[in-house]
C-alpha cells in the first residue's frame, strides 16, 4: 500500500483509539506504545520511509513527521487528562490540618513585663538594669531603712555575707541611678528579686518587680496619681477606678499603695478581691528626702516619685492564674497557653 | 491588731457601719479587714432552755434530753457530757441549716428519734471547741434565734498595720484616728484611785543601769489581790479580739494593754528579793527560763529586768517564770517602762520571740503615757482582784525624753503634693493627732509632736499626716504629664527583648527557673567556678545561686517528661552569679541564654517526616544568633565535659561564646532518670547582647545571574566536613559566594572508611554574566586542591 494512505489510516486510528478510551489511567500510556513505542505504528511507517525513492522524501517525511509530533501531543494530552480526573488526585480536601509552623511562647511574666514597659516607655521612661547580688547600702540603708528598724521585717532578706545579699527589691537601681546621673531622671527598672519567704501559691522566694523612678523640680504627688492612673487604664482597660490609700516604705513619704477597682467583679466582691472590691495593685510616693540626701541630692530643690508593683502577682491577675509556682515548673501546658 | 467596733465606742462618738469603719479606716493607711461575723449562717439555730436529762435506753454515753423553746417541747438525743437541767443551749431543729451548709435530716439514734440537735460551737463555726453544748448566758432569751443573741452590732476588725504606727496598736489610738475623721471627741477613761496609806517607794526601790536601753521605768505595788477568774465583760472583752482569758490580773494588765497600747508587766511581789529592780544588760550566755518554760540564753544586747539577787524579766519581750502571777500571788508589782526600740528589736530577733509587748516596744512605745498606763493598770487590778493600791508610784526617768519640734511648711506641703491645702484645716488636723502648737504664721505653723508618734521627726512627716488625712484619693490628678527631653537610650533593655522575641520565632519557649540551686547543681558547668553561698538558704536544695541555666532547664525537662510531653525545645534567658577565680570577694553576674531541646523537633503532621533534635539544630541555631546579633568569625572545636557525651565550644576570636552538645546519658540517668537524648546549649547572652547592630546598612542585591555547581567527593572518614568546607572556599576565589552542604552519604558503595559528600557551590560575579569556561577552571582549581591535599576522590 502506499505510504501516504497507510499515515492517513493510522491518524484514523489513533483518532478512533483516543475517541475510545475510557477512564483507565494507563489507557494513555498502552496508546503510547501501540504508536509511538519502538515497534508501534508509526516507528513502523519510519522504519519503511528509509525505503522510499528520495524524491518522494521530503514530502512524505513531512506528513510523517506531522503525524508523529500529533500523535505525540494527543497521547500527552490524553495522558494528562486522565491523571487530572483519577479521583484520588482530583479530590481537594481542604479541611487537612494546616502544617503549623514550630513556633515558641515567651513566660506570662516576660510578657507582662514588656506590656508595663511599653506603657511607661511611651510617657518618657527609659529602662535601666542593676545586679541581682546588691549590697546591704543600696538595698537598705541608702534607701532610709534604720538597721534596727521593724520595716526590714517587711523583707525577708538572704544574706551572702555581712555586706551582700539578694537584693529583696528593684529599689537600689533607684540608688545606682541617682548615685551615676543628674536629675531630671525619669527611669523603669525590671528585675528579678528575692525573698526569704517560704515558697506557696500565693509566693514565692524568687519573683520580679519593676520600679520606676522620676526625680525633676516640681514633681507632685498629683502627678505621680495621673501617670498611675494612665498605666492602670491602659493595663487593665479603661474602666477600672483607682484608689490612693496611705502606705508605708522607707524609701518614700508620703507612701501610697494604688488599688484598682477589681475587674472580675467590676467592685462587687468576689474570691479574687476577698470581697473588698479592689486588687492591690502597687506601691508608691513622694521620695523620701533621706533618700536624696543619700545620694547627693538637694531635697529643697528636687522632689521626686518612685512606685514599684510585682510583675509576677500582676500576671496572676492579668491571666487569672491560681498558683504561682507554676511560674517555674517550665510545664508546656501552662507556656503554650500565653 | 484586732479591734473591737463597741470596744473603740467607749473612747468616741461614731456611727459608721463595722463595713463603712473598715472601709475609712483603710483609706487613712489603716488598713482594715472585718473578721467575718459569728452570727452569720446562724439565722436558723434557735435558743432552748433545758427541761429534763433523761438516761437514754439503749446507751449509757448518750441522754435524751427534753428541752423548751417557750411554744414547743423537743426530745432530742445528746451525747454532750455538760447538759444540765436549767441551762440554755443552742438548738437546731429538723430542717434547719448549719453554717457549714448541713441541712438536719430526722434520724433516730440508737432506736430513739431525735427531734434536733443540740450545738457545740464547733457545729456553730464559732470555734473549734467540741468539748461540750456550747452555753448561754442566763439572761440569754429562749425561743429567740441564736443570731440575735451573738450579733449585737460587734464587731472586730484585724487592721494590718505599718511599721511606723505604733501609736494605732490600741483601741485608743485606733480611736483618735476616727476622732479626726468625724471631728468628735476623744476622751481617754479618767482614773480614780483610792491609794492605801502604805507608799510604793516604800517597798521598792528602781535603779537604771542602762539608761539608753531603758530611759524610763515605773512602778506600782497593789496588795493584797485575790487570783481569780476575770468577771465577764473582761473575758468578754478580751474575747472579742481573739485573746484568752488567763486569770483576772493578768487579764487586766492585757486590757490595759490593748486599751493605751502600753504594755505593763506584773510581777508576784512575793518572789521579789531585795525590794529592789535593777534594769541592766546582760551578760552574753547568761541563761534564764522564761515564763512559756523556755530556758533562754542570752546576748549583751538583751536588756534584763533584775530583783536584788537575779533576773525576773526580760525587758520588754517577757518576764521569767521566777516572778509571774500564781494563784496564790497576793501583792503584785506592776511595771509600766519605756524601752529603747533598737534594743528591744535586737533582742527579739536575738531570742527569736516576737510577743504583744516587744512587738510595741520596738516600733516605739509612749515614753509620756507609761503613767497613764500605770494608773489605768493599778484601778483596774484593783477592781477586778481586790486588793489596795499602794500610794504613789516609783517613776525612775532621769533624762526626760523631749518630743520633737517641727516646722510645717505650707508652700512646701503644696509644692509637693501638687494642691493648695488651707492652712486652718492643716492646723486642726495636727492638733487632732496630738501637736500642741508653739506658734505659727502666714507661711508656716511649728508644733510639738505628741510622745505616741514616734514616726513624726521631719517635715515630710507632718506632710504625709496632713495628705493622709486629706484622703490620698481625693488629691486632684495633673490634667498634664511632665516630659522630659531624653536622649540616653536604653538599647539593652531592646536587645534582651529582640534575643527573647527571636528565640521564640525560632520555636523555643521561654522558661523562668529558680536561681536558687543545691550543691550539685553549681558543679554543672564549663569551667570551673565558684559558686555564691547563701548564708541563710530557705532549705538545703535552695542554698546556692546558679552557676549555669542548664540544670535547672533539664529539671523543667523532666517535669514535662512526666507529664508525657517528650518533644520539647525551650529555652531560658537568666542571670548566674559566681566568684571569679582570681577575687574571692566580687561575685560576678552575667547573663546567659540557655536552650534544650529532646525528642522531635516539629509537630506529627501528615505531610513530611519529623525530624529528630539532634546537637547541628542547636549549632544552627548559635549560627543564626551570631549573624542576626552581629557576632564575626564563629570558631568552632571540641570540648570535654563530664555532663556531656559531645560537646562544642563556640568562640569568636578570642572570646568564648559558649558550648552545645549532646548531654551526657549517664548524668542525666543519674541525677534525673531520663533516658531520652537530650541536647543543650548554654551562651553568654551578654557577649551576644553587646555586639548587637541593630542599625543595618542595606546593599543592593547582585544584577548579574548566579551559576550553581554540585561538586560530589569521597573523602575518609575522619576529614572534618568543615575544613573541607574552608578548604573549598579558600579555592574558590572572590567568584564563589556560597557553599551549601546537602549530602553525607554513608554505606552501600562508599567504602567503610570512606564517606561521601555533596557540596552546592554558587558563584557570582557584580559586574557580569559568568561564562560556563570561567565557572569551570574555579572547579578544576577546588578538585585538584580537594584531591591533593585532602585524598579528595571525584565521584
Amino acid at each position: 500500500m502506499d505510504l501516504l494512505n497507510r499515515i492517513d489510516e493510522v491518524r484514523a486510528q489513533l483518532q478512533n483509539d483516543i475517541q475510545q478510551v475510557g477512564a483507565d489511567p494507563q489507557a494513555a500510556e498502552n496508546l503510547r506504545i501501540k504508536y509511538l513505542g519502538k515497534k508501534g505504528l508509526i516507528s513502523v511507517l519510519f522504519a519503511d520511509f528509509n525505503s522510499i525513492p528520495a524524491e518522494q522524501k521530503p514530502q512524505i517525511g513531512r506528513v510523517l513527521n506531522i503525524l508523529k509530533k500529533d500523535a505525540e501531543a494527543r497521547i500527552q494530552a490524553l495522558s494528562e487528562k486522565l491523571k487530572a480526573t483519577s479521583s484520588q488526585d482530583e479530590f481537594f480536601d481542604y479541611s487537612l490540618p494546616g502544617l503549623t509552623p514550630a513556633v515558641g511562647h515567651l513566660h506570662p511574666i516576660t510578657q507582662t513585663l514588656n506590656r508595663v514597659i511599653a506603657i511607661f516607655r511611651e510617657i518618657g521612661f527609659v529602662v535601666e538594669f542593676g545586679p541581682e547580688v546588691e549590697t546591704d547600702y543600696n538595698n537598705f540603708q541608702a534607701l532610709n531603712f534604720a538597721d534596727d528598724h521593724p520595716a526590714r521585717d517587711m523583707q525577708d532578706t538572704f544574706f551572702i555575707d555581712e555586706k551582700r545579699l539578694l537584693r529583696t527589691h528593684t529599689s537600689p537601681i533607684q540608688i545606682r541611678t541617682m548615685l551615676k546621673k543628674k536629675p531630671p531622671i525619669r527611669i523603669l527598672a525590671p528585675g528579678r528579686v528575692y525573698r526569704n519567704e517560704a515558697i506557696n501559691p500565693r509566693s514565692h522566694c524568687v519573683f520580679h518587680q519593676v520600679e520606676g523612678l522620676y526625680v525633676d523640680e516640681n514633681v507632685t504627688f498629683s502627678e505621680l496619681k495621673t501617670t498611675l492612673e494612665v498605666f492602670a487604664w491602659r493595663f487593665f482597660g479603661a474602666d477600672v477606678k483607682t484608689r490612693f490609700r496611705p502606705g508605708f516604705f522607707p524609701f518614700t513619704e508620703p507612701s501610697a499603695e494604688m488599688d484598682i477597682s477589681c475587674f472580675i467583679c467590676a467592685g462587687k466582691g468576689c474570691r479574687l478581691c476577698k470581697y473588698t472590691g479592689w486588687l492591690e495593685i502597687l506601691g508608691c510616693g513622694m521620695v523620701d528626702p533621706n533618700v536624696f540626701k543619700n545620694v547627693g541630692i538637694d531635697p529643697e530643690k528636687y522632689t521626686g516619685y518612685a512606685f514599684g508593683m510585682g510583675i509576677d502577682r500582676t500576671a496572676l491577675l492579668k491571666y487569672g492564674i491560681g498558683d504561682i509556682r507554676l511560674y517555674f515548673d517550665g510545664d508546656v501546658r501552662f507556656l503554650e497557653q500565653f | 491588731m484586732i479591734v473591737n467596733t463597741n470596744w473603740l465606742k467607749k473612747y468616741t462618738d461614731y456611727s459608721y457601719s463595722a463595713e463603712e469603719l473598715a472601709e475609712r479606716l483603710t483609706a487613712i493607711g489603716l488598713e482594715s479587714n472585718l473578721i467575718p461575723d459569728k452570727a452569720a449562717g446562724l439565722e436558723e439555730v434557735l435558743i432552748a432552755e433545758i427541761l429534763a436529762v433523761n438516761p437514754h435506753p439503749n446507751a449509757d454515753r448518750l441522754t435524751v434530753c427534753i428541752v423548751t423553746t417557750g411554744e414547743k417541747q423537743f426530745a432530742v438525743v445528746c451525747g454532750a457530757p455538760n447538759v444540765k437541767k436549767g441551762l440554755k443551749v443552742p438548738l437546731a431543729l429538723v430542717g434547719s441549716t448549719l453554717p457549714n451548709g448541713m441541712i438536719l435530716k430526722p434520724i433516730k439514734i440508737r432506736g430513739v428519734a431525735s427531734e434536733g440537735m443540740l450545738c457545740a460551737e464547733d457545729e456553730l463555726g464559732i470555734s473549734e471547741d467540741h468539748s461540750g453544748i456550747m452555753i448561754l448566758d442566763e439572761n440569754a432569751i429562749v425561743g429567740g434565734r441564736l443570731a440575735d443573741y451573738l450579733a449585737s452590732n460587734d464587731r472586730s476588725l484585724e487592721i494590718d498595720l505599718t511599721p511606723n504606727r505604733p501609736d494605732c496598736t490600741s483601741h485608743i489610738g485606733v480611736a483618735r484616728e476616727i476622732a479626726l475623721m468625724t471631728g468628735n471627741e476623744l476622751y481617754k477613761p479618767d482614773i480614780n484611785l483610792s491609794e492605801s496609806e502604805s507608799a510604793t517607794s516604800a517597798y521598792i526601790s528602781v535603779g537604771i543601769e542602762d539608761q539608753i536601753g531603758c530611759p524610763r521605768y515605773a512602778a506600782r505595788l497593789v496588795q493584797g489581790v485575790k487570783i481569780g477568774p476575770s468577771p465577764d465583760w473582761l473575758v468578754k472583752a478580751l474575747a472579742s479580739i481573739g485573746q484568752r482569758s488567763i486569770n483576772n490580773v493578768v487579764d487586766a494588765a492585757n486590757y490595759v494593754l490593748m486599751e493605751t497600747g502600753h504594755p505593763l508587766h506584773t510581777f508576784d511581789y512575793a518572789n521579789l528579793k531585795g525590794q529592789k529592780i535593777v534594769v541592766r544588760r546582760a551578760k552574753a550566755g547568761e541563761k534564764v527560763v522564761t515564763l512559756d518554760g523556755i530556758e533562754r540564753e542570752l546576748s549583751d544586747d538583751i536588756l534584763l529586768i533584775c530583783d536584788g539577787e537575779r533576773p525576773v524579766a526580760i525587758a520588754g519581750i517577757m518576764g521569767l517564770a521566777n516572778s509571774e502571777i500564781e494563784k496564790d500571788t497576793r501583792d503584785v508589782l506592776i511595771e509600766s517602762a519605756y524601752f529603747n526600740p533598737r534594743i528591744i528589736r535586737r533582742g527579739s530577733r536575738y531570742l527569736g520571740l516576737q510577743t504583744e509587748a516587744s512587738y510595741r516596744f520596738e516600733r516605739g512605745a509612749d515614753y509620756e503615757g507609761a503613767i497613764y498606763a500605770l494608773e489605768r493598770g493599778a484601778e483596774l487590778i484593783a477592781e477586778v482582784a481586790g486588793g489596795r493600791v499602794c500610794r504613789g508610784v516609783v517613776d525612775e526617768y532621769p533624762k526626760p525624753i523631749e518630743s520633737p519640734k517641727i516646722v510645717l511648711r505650707y508652700e512646701r506641703t503644696n509644692r509637693l503634693i501638687g494642691m493648695k491645702f488651707e492652712p486652718e484645716w492643716v492646723k486642726k488636723v495636727l492638733v487632732g493627732l496630738g501637736c500642741d502648737i508653739l506658734n505659727s504664721n502666714a507661711q508656716e505653723v511649728a508644733v510639738r509632736v505628741p510622745s505616741w508618734r514616734p514616726d513624726l521627726e521631719r517635715e515630710i512627716d507632718l506632710i504625709e499626716e496632713v495628705v493622709r488625712i486629706y484622703g490620698m484619693s481625693r488629691v486632684p490628678s495633673t490634667k498634664t504629664l511632665q516630659m522630659i527631653p531624653n536622649i540616653s537610650t536604653d538599647d539593652r533593655y531592646d536587645r534582651i527583648e529582640k534575643l527573647r522575641s527571636f528565640m521564640a520565632t525560632c520555636g523555643y519557649s521561654e522558661l523562668y527557673c529558680n536561681s536558687l540551686v543545691s550543691a550539685r547543681a553549681t558543679e554543672f558547668g564549663f569551667e570551673p567556678v565558684k559558686p555564691v553561698k547563701l548564708r541563710n538558704p530557705l532549705s538545703q536544695d535552695m542554698t546556692f545561686l546558679r552557676t549555669s541555666l542548664i540544670p535547672g532547664m533539664i529539671a523543667a525537662i523532666k517535669h514535662n517528661f512526666n507529664r508525657r510531653r517528650f518533644d520539647l525545645r525551650l529555652f531560658e534567658l537568666g542571670h548566674v552569679q559566681a566568684y571569679a577565680p582570681e577575687e574571692e570577694t566580687q561575685a560576678r553576674e552575667s547573663l546567659r541564654l540557655g536552650a534544650l531541646l529532646t525528642g522531635y523537633f516539629d509537630e506529627p503532621n501528615w505531610a513530611y517526616p519529623r525530624r529528630k533534635t539532634n546537637s547541628f539544630i542547636l549549632k544552627g541555631l548559635a549560627d543564626t544568633l551570631a549573624h542576626e546579633f552581629g557576632v564575626c568569625n564563629l570558631n568552632y572545636s571540641k570540648a570535654e565535659n563530664l555532663f556531656f557525651k559531645r560537646l562544642v565550644k563556640i568562640s569568636a576570636g578570642k572570646k568564648v561564646l559558649g558550648y552545645f552538645g549532646e548531654l551526657a546519658p549517664d548524668y542525666l540517668g543519674k541525677d534525673w532518670d531520663i533516658e531520652e537524648p537530650v541536647f543543650g546549649m548554654e551562651l553568654d547572652a551578654d557577649f551576644l547582647l553587646k555586639q548587637v547592630n541593630l542599625a543595618k546598612i542595606y546593599k543592593e542585591p547582585p544584577v548579574f545571574p548566579s551559576t550553581e555547581r554540585d561538586l560530589s567527593i569521597v573523602v575518609k572518614c575522619e576529614i572534618l566536613v568543615g575544613d573541607i568546607m574552608k578548604k573549598i572556599r579558600q579555592n574558590g576565589g572572590d567568584l564563589l559566594r556560597e557553599i551549601r552542604f546537602y549530602d553525607l552519604y554513608l554505606g552501600k558503595n562508599v567504602d567503610k572508611n570512606e564517606k561521601s559528600l555533596t557540596f552546592n557551590l554558587l558563584f557570582q560575579a557584580d559586574d557580569r554574566t559568568l561564562t560556563d569556561a570561567e565557572v569551570d577552571q574555579i572547579m578544576a582549581t577546588i578538585h585538584s586542591n580537594l584531591s591533593r591535599e585532602l585524598n579528595a576522590r571525584l565521584r
